[in-house]
């Protein structure tokens, strides 16, 4: 709507028009942002004040908080831990959101040049482990990968490599990461498999056809039309992902009481988890979560202003 | 097109922040509301609908009938629901539901060692002088009333306690010609003997600690103590120095279960495979009730197939961890705690209630259920099998966690699994205690950390 104004403000006629601003608009968008400022600004509030007062369990029960500035922000910085939860939680997010996004590209394009029956197969087995509950998601690969009686283990150890009898996944970091990453990855690819394939029925034949009169090779068609013209799509479904990765919390917990090193394991939610409700420790879970919305907003803003500006071009 | 994409632009950006607020400030805490019960001009409790939490499924659910029948027939016109609330996530319903008058439940069973917690933050309400001597006064479990007590006033009252002793296979232990153990020292080797391959002599995941303690206390050792006002954790002295040690020593010699593993089902380990061969365990330390998973299959008169409960006693059978010196080592005292929300908007209701849990009848009927009674005086109920005389003796030589105001926040945190876990992996025990005793000594001040 603004565009429209902006764009025929040349004229002397309409730049009359434009003196009188019609109120509707911003009428409109008051339910918008009274919801975000409910929904978002008052915990936002309360977030930022909670960060600034020593505010732990005694608190909770009425005791009246003291106010110390800085203190858990300094606190809390000064902690490696912290560094180490915060550099595998950028790690695991971006690996994850880019081998999901590449997974989901791969299967779109891949749904696109298969057969009806193939097509629908693929489509229904796909919406099934979207629609798999996360809890039910997590013990299936628990089991899977269980040390005592995991068939993970038993295909290893039926497959010559009795090294891996008894094996305990979830013991190490490194395999526990990776086994999270199989639970994560399995859960989010059918959604960017979908939306970028429904990005790819949205291309025209006629705009295919052109090209392949021009004389273009299949591959060249794949990289040089069809992905140009999702690419709005993929951005999008990239940024969910990387901002789904960084909040992950429940695998990682769930995948903690199956047995795992606790703190070792722990990413940016099970942390701030542990701190305030675990350990009753309000105020510095405050902040470090207005720390993880920062970051989320560094991690995310990129995109944000290439949508932006795509759609202003 | 476009549109499209400003719109899913929006959309995102405030996905964005929506999603990276995750963890939620606690809430604004309310002034405590005004709790005194309206009576109605006959001096009647005004009805009102009752809440009780239970944790987990160790209240059995003839039990919760007969409290909600009793309650419900002695106070005309109110209704008690019972909601049972798993123990993984209690700390956190209790943070956050017990502030919130709106919200609360009115009776709340807890954890012994999270009652020190919450009793010093001000969650619960006083019970009087007068009320406790007819709950049964100076009879119920001392060490957990000191649990709920701040100062001499009391606050959360025992509910039920639980001791762990030994589960192991008779038939094993005989045929590799070893003797119950009289010493700590001695069940031990006996354990570490019995290990093979395929089978733990004794199964322990690296991360039990409430097991694992049952060695420091052995040992004379404390977890922490009070100096003056303060807490301090104690790891450092050398009494749990050597019962950690001692400890480590069990665990790399005799089980097979990996470091990282807790709360294992552990008496899945003592029975026979379905495919035959050795037990994955000869012997396990677990509470009472782990007979009933215990034992040859059997069908019950539903037909359905279960465990026996150890009938075969030249199979399966039961010791007391011994002491150091012999007798009887002090295990954990596992067990609840009751007590009534202080933002209850029914404290007479939720005092009547506790006169049910705490009546000769209620207090009998957890004695033959095999929870161990809060009033001390029933448990010669219990003694009437080898299950129930071990339990009442381990008990009475259980010893419980610190009761420190932030205890809760250690085990919220897990940082005894972790030390525990550390030490299995074979870590320098006096390094880890060091390094542990800075992390828990803030953390049991109730100071963030």
């Amino acid at each position: 709507m603004t565009q429209a104004i902006g764009t025929t403000a040349g004229s002397d006629g309409i730049a009359i028009r434009r003196r009188r601003r019609p109120a509707t608009p911003y009428v409109l968008l008051i339910p918008a942002v009274a919801a975000l400022l409910i929904g978002l600004g008052y915990p936002v509030y309360w977030q930022i004040v909670t960060s600034l007062q020593e505010f732990g369990l005694m608190q909770q029960f009425g005791a009246p908080p003291t106010f110390v500035g800085l203190d858990n922000y300094a606190r809390i910085f000064t902690d490696a831990e912290v560094w180490s939860v915060v550099a595998k939680s950028i790690a695991f997010c971006l690996v994850n959101a880019l081998l999901t996004v590449g997974i989901g590209l791969g299967l779109a394009v891949l749904m696109r040049a298969v057969s009806g029956w193939v097509r629908i197969t693929m489509q229904i087995t796909l919406l099934l482990a979207w629609a798999t509950p996360l809890v039910a998601a997590v013990t299936v690969f628990r089991w899977l990968f269980d040390y005592r009686t995991g068939v993970v283990n038993w295909i290893f150890v039926q497959s010559g490599f009795e090294s891996f009898d008894g094996y305990n996944w979830l013991g190490n970091v490194w395999t526990f990461f990776m086994v999270a990453s199989f639970i994560v990855i399995w859960m989010s690819v059918p959604f960017v498999a979908l939306s970028i394939y429904a990005g790819l029925t949205q291309v025209s034949e006629e705009v295919l056809e052109a090209a392949r009169i021009d004389g273009a090779g299949s591959r060249q068609i794949l990289w040089r039309i069809i992905m140009p013209l999702v690419r709005p799509v993929i951005a999008i479904v990239l940024l969910l992902q990387i901002i789904w990765d960084l909040r992950v919390f429940a695998q990682i917990r769930l995948l903690q009481d199956a047995g795992a090193p606790i703190a070792e394991t722990n990413l940016l939610g099970n942390y701030i988890y542990e701190l305030g409700v675990g350990s009753q420790d309000f105020a510095g879970a405050a902040a470090v979560s207005l720390f993880v919305l920062v970051l989320t907003m560094v991690l995310s803003g990129p995109y944000v202003r290439y949508l932006m500006k795509e759609d202003a071009a | 097109m476009k549109r499209t994409r400003l719109v899913a632009a929006t959309a995102a950006s405030t996905i964005t922040l929506a999603m990276a607020l995750t963890a939620c400030a606690s809430d604004d805490t309310e002034a405590p509301a005004d709790s005194e019960e309206t009576t109605s001009e006959s001096g009647e409790v005004e009805p009102g609908d009752l809440t009780l939490w239970v944790a987990g499924g160790d209240t059995p659910d003839e039990l919760r009938e007969y409290l909600v029948d009793t309650f419900e027939a002695e106070n005309e016109g109110s209704t008690l629901t019972i909601e049972e609330q798993d123990w993984g996530d209690l700390v956190t319903k209790l943070t956050t539901s017990l502030p919130d008058a709106e919200n609360t439940p009115d009776v709340v069973e807890l954890g012994n060692t999270q009652a020190p917690t919450f009793t010093n933050a001000g969650a619960f309400r006083e019970i009087s002088p007068e009320l406790y001597e007819e709950l049964g006064g100076d009879n119920l479990l001392q060490s957990f009333v000191e649990a709920g007590s701040v100062d001499g006033t009391v606050y959360a009252l025992p509910y039920y306690f639980g001791s762990r002793y030994m589960f192991y296979r008779a038939d094993i232990w005989s045929d590799a010609g070893i003797e119950v153990p009289t010493t700590l020292a001695e069940f031990g080797d006996a354990v570490t003997e019995l290990r093979t391959d395929d089978m733990s002599g004794f199964a322990l995941g690296g991360q039990d600690w409430r097991n694992g303690i049952s060695w420091v206390f052995a040992n004379g050792g404390e977890l922490a103590v009070k100096e003056g006002e303060e807490w301090v954790s104690t790891l450092s002295d050398e009494n749990t120095i050597a019962g950690l040690e001692q400890w480590q020593d069990v665990y790399e010699g005799a089980s097979n279960v990996p470091a990282t593993e807790r709360d294992v089902a552990y008496w899945d380990f003592l029975n026979d495979k379905a495919e035959g061969g050795a037990p994955d365990a000869a012997t396990i330390m677990a509470p009472g009730w782990a007979r009933w998973s215990i034992g040859d299959l059997t069908e019950n008169d539903e037909g359905e197939e279960v465990r026996d409960g150890m009938a075969d006693d030249s199979k399966f059978d039961i010791f007391a961890l011994p002491g150091v010196d012999g007798g009887v080592a002090p295990v954990f005292a596992g067990g609840s705690n009751m007590a009534v929300s202080a933002q209850s908007q029914h404290p007479e209701l939720s005092e009547n209630l506790l006169r049910i849990i705490y009546s000769d009848e209620y207090q009998t009927m957890l004695a033959e259920n095999g929870l161990g009674p809060a009033n001390t005086e029933f448990n010669s109920i219990m003694e009437t099998d080898k299950f129930g005389e071990i339990t009442v003796e381990t008990a009475e030589n259980s010893k419980l966690t610190p009761a420190a105001p932030g205890w809760a926040a250690v085990e919220g945190a897990s940082v005894y699994e972790e030390l525990f876990q550390k030490i299995a992996e074979g870590g320098d025990v006096t390094e880890l205690a060091a390094e542990y005793d800075e992390t828990i000594t803030p953390m049991l001040n109730g100071q963030a950390g």
